[in-house]
């Protein structure tokens, strides 16, 4: 007898058994980059990884069988996710420099995952995440430092001032494109550097020192975390809250994808002018883009300025702008799961290269052009849109 | 305050020739490749870095410092600069030329810190700043009262001749006419027979070229030099290229000026104007573009379905 549901039982629970081990061995890799610290270490695992792309790319079925692996048993690879996010610092323990590397590549891959409504769904380039993201920080900073304005006050009010900052630059994005469209975007950034670097309310240069931890339900974000008598440190505070934004960051993503908004920033990449006879309102939809990378980006900073209690206007160049675009292509456009993994490498990658210490930019320069020319849809391509008909 | 408007008009002529210069790489290389280069403003970096060296190899060989080798090894580093376009093209850019505008630009910008850092570990004591000798020193003749150097006199000639050559270059050799074919249309073009290399080739080592002799005034004009102008070059040289309309040769020198204009304008007339002269700048960049989106001269292309 071949009952349907005895099929499927095994193979469910070979999809469960798989999805499982490879989240873990995945886990694993990132705990073991982050711990290498010789130089040959980084390399062999460097080595490793870019072997694994290369199958990838010689044997694209491997991503779709383990997309498909994943997608059997949503609950258990979100179960395991939750899990692997929860438990990472217990396995970190007291190596608080590991958990600082965690915490800025989860704030970048907000930063990516903001960026990339825009670059990955829009197809709009847009050089001034980079300033929303200082906005965001300044905006609460200036709150805490100057008016004692909780953390947790500061956040919506800082996503707000980032927003219509956001709206401010999507308005010139209305009639320019491409290449001019890039130009604006970076005319903004450096306005926002140079205003930043120069106004003497935001203390110039030498940016804004002593940003006082948040506090939650009495518990100061500068005290370590204890647990079932696990004592974590207080980096520990940050790293949950970071991890946090990051779930809202990609759900905000997948659900906007599913809506008809993401429908219409794929239709305005596709072919602009067939989306506007199509009658989606071109316009709107680019701005509604810029905004919803500000209110993201702004997020991201405000931790960020809470989080290391001390920031100037170098943390947020034109050139942080420019690796957020590096990390949304080379870890593939309109791709959540890639721009994560865009994000966590290249923030990971030139802190590991610190063993070549002085070579180090030079290597992160000849790695991204290398990613850009072998894999030059990025490491995990977007993929089609199924339109309407169950899986 | 005549004085200080004739003095600042030299200024601005002086600078504003020197990012037209920067401003034309761009709008070539974009017109072939219909790529942005973007760390064409390192390529041009390069240069007064190779001519110090230079200088300093000749001297130490053939003993004893003296000005020829100094110009000897600053025209030297404008054909070696035109190489490295030539190789960099070869190499990374021309790989782009198909691939999503964005792309090639995170490309180019990465390329840019590459460039970077080889001055900085290549050149002894690269990361600090480096003392770059005026080229032509002394005053030529005074207007009211006002002296006019001998060396922007060289930098406004010597950039009106560079501008004739490659106006006649493009317009009267056959090599000419078929960077002009490519950059209409390159599918249509290779119809033509027109062979892509050797069009690439041309446009970067005309391109590079034009951009080391723009960085080499640039540094002879600020006197010094750093492994890291390149950006500020690479961000000015393009943002005159777009406002002056991407792939427009005309464009590019009304833009230089502009830009030049502005930042001359803001040091000169507002208080604590120096440390504000690119928030003008950009400002300017986002107003010329909400009105004029495809440049000043830019074509404006009406799509047709």
């Amino acid at each position: 007898m071949n009952h349907p549901a005895s099929r499927v039982v095994p193979r469910a629970a070979a999809a469960a058994a798989t999805t499982i081990l490879l989240q873990i061995s995945g886990a694993a890799f990132v705990y073991a980059i982050l711990s290498a610290e010789e130089g040959w270490q980084v390399v062999a695992l460097l080595g490793l990884l870019g072997f694994g792309f290369y199958l990838l790319e010689r044997l694209p079925w491997i991503n779709d069988v383990v997309v498909a692996l994943l997608a059997r048993v949503p609950v258990v690879t979100t179960a395991t996710a939750a899990v692997i996010v929860l438990g990472f610092p217990f396995l970190v323990g007291s190596n608080t420099y590991i958990l600082h590397l965690l915490i800025v590549a989860q704030l970048y891959a907000v930063l990516a995952l903001a960026l990339n409504f825009q670059l990955g769904s829009a197809n709009i380039p847009n050089f001034a995440t980079g300033a929303s993201y200082g906005i965001g920080a300044y905006v609460s900073a200036l709150l805490a430092v100057n008016f004692n304005v909780s953390f947790w006050l500061t956040l919506p009010v800082a996503a707000l001032a980032a927003t219509l900052f956001g709206f401010v630059i999507g308005i010139p994005c209305m009639r320019t494109r491409d290449t001019y469209l890039a130009l604006v975007t970076i005319a903004f950034a450096v306005v926002v550097h140079q205003l930043l670097n120069n106004f003497e309310w935001t203390g110039g240069p030498n940016g804004l020192v002593g940003i006082p931890a948040p506090t939650l339900f009495g518990h100061s974000f500068a005290d370590p975390i204890e647990v079932f008598g696990w004592t974590l440190p207080s980096q520990a505070n940050f790293y949950y809250l970071a991890a946090a934004v990051v779930i809202i960051a990609v759900i905000t993503a997948r659900r906007l994808h599913e809506s008809h908004i993401g429908l219409a920033w794929n239709a305005l990449r596709a072919d602009e002018m067939a989306a506007k006879a199509q009658g989606i309102n071109v316009a709107w939809y680019k701005v509604l883009a810029f905004a919803v990378d500000a209110f993201l980006a702004a997020f991201a900073g405000t931790i960020y300025a809470f989080y290391v209690s001390y920031i100037s206007p170098d943390n947020f160049t034109f050139l942080v702008s420019v690796t957020i675009m590096t990390m949304v292509i080379v870890g593939g456009m309109d791709n959540i799961f890639g721009v994560i993994v865009g994000a966590f490498l290249l923030t990971i990658l030139p802190e590991k290269l610190r063993a070549f210490s002085d070579y180090r930019l030079l290597i992160f320069g000849v790695i991204v052009i290398g990613f850009l020319m072998i894999r030059p849809e990025g490491l995990f391509p977007q993929r089609l849109r199924h339109y309407g008909v169950e899986r | 305050m005549t004085e200080l408007l004739l003095q600042q008009a030299i200024n601005w002529i002086t600078l504003g020739s020197i990012y037209a210069l920067l401003a034309l790489g761009f709008s070539l290389i974009f017109g072939v490749l219909n790529v942005i280069h973007f760390s064409h403003g390192d390529v041009a970096m390069t240069a007064p870095f190779i001519a110090l060296a230079g200088a300093q190899a000749l001297a130490a060989v053939l003993g004893a410092a003296a000005p020829a080798w100094l110009a000897l090894a600053v025209i030297a580093a404008v054909f070696a600069v035109g190489l490295i376009g030539v190789v960099l093209d070869k190499a990374v850019i021309r790989r782009f030329r198909d691939a999503p505008a964005m792309m090639a630009l995170v490309a180019t910008v990465a390329l840019g810190i590459v460039i970077r850092e080889l001055i900085r570990h290549l050149y002894p004591q690269g990361s600090n700043p480096h003392a770059f000798p005026r080229l032509i020193g002394g005053v030529a003749f005074d207007v009211a009262g006002v002296p006019v150097s001998w060396f922007a006199l060289a930098v406004v000639g010597l950039t009106a001749l560079l501008v004739g050559l490659l106006f006649g270059f493009l317009h009267l050799t056959p090599i000419g006419l078929r960077i002009r074919a490519a950059s209409q249309d390159r599918v249509v073009a290779r119809m033509m027979g027109i062979s892509d290399g050797r069009v690439f080739r041309a446009t970067f080592l005309m391109a590079s070229s034009i951009g080391a002799v723009a960085g080499l005034l640039f540094a002879s004009y600020a006197g010094v030099t750093r492994f890291d102008f390149g950006v500020m070059a690479g961000l000015i040289g393009f943002s005159a290229a777009v406002i002056g309309g991407l792939g427009s040769m005309p464009g590019a020198i009304v833009g230089g000026l502009i830009i030049a204009g502005i930042e001359v304008l803001a040091q000169t007339f507002v208080p604590e104007g120096a440390s504000y002269r690119l928030v003008f700048v950009f400002m300017l960049v986002i107003a010329v573009l909400i009105f004029r989106p495809a440049g000043l001269l830019g074509r404006t292309i009406l799509e047709k379905v």
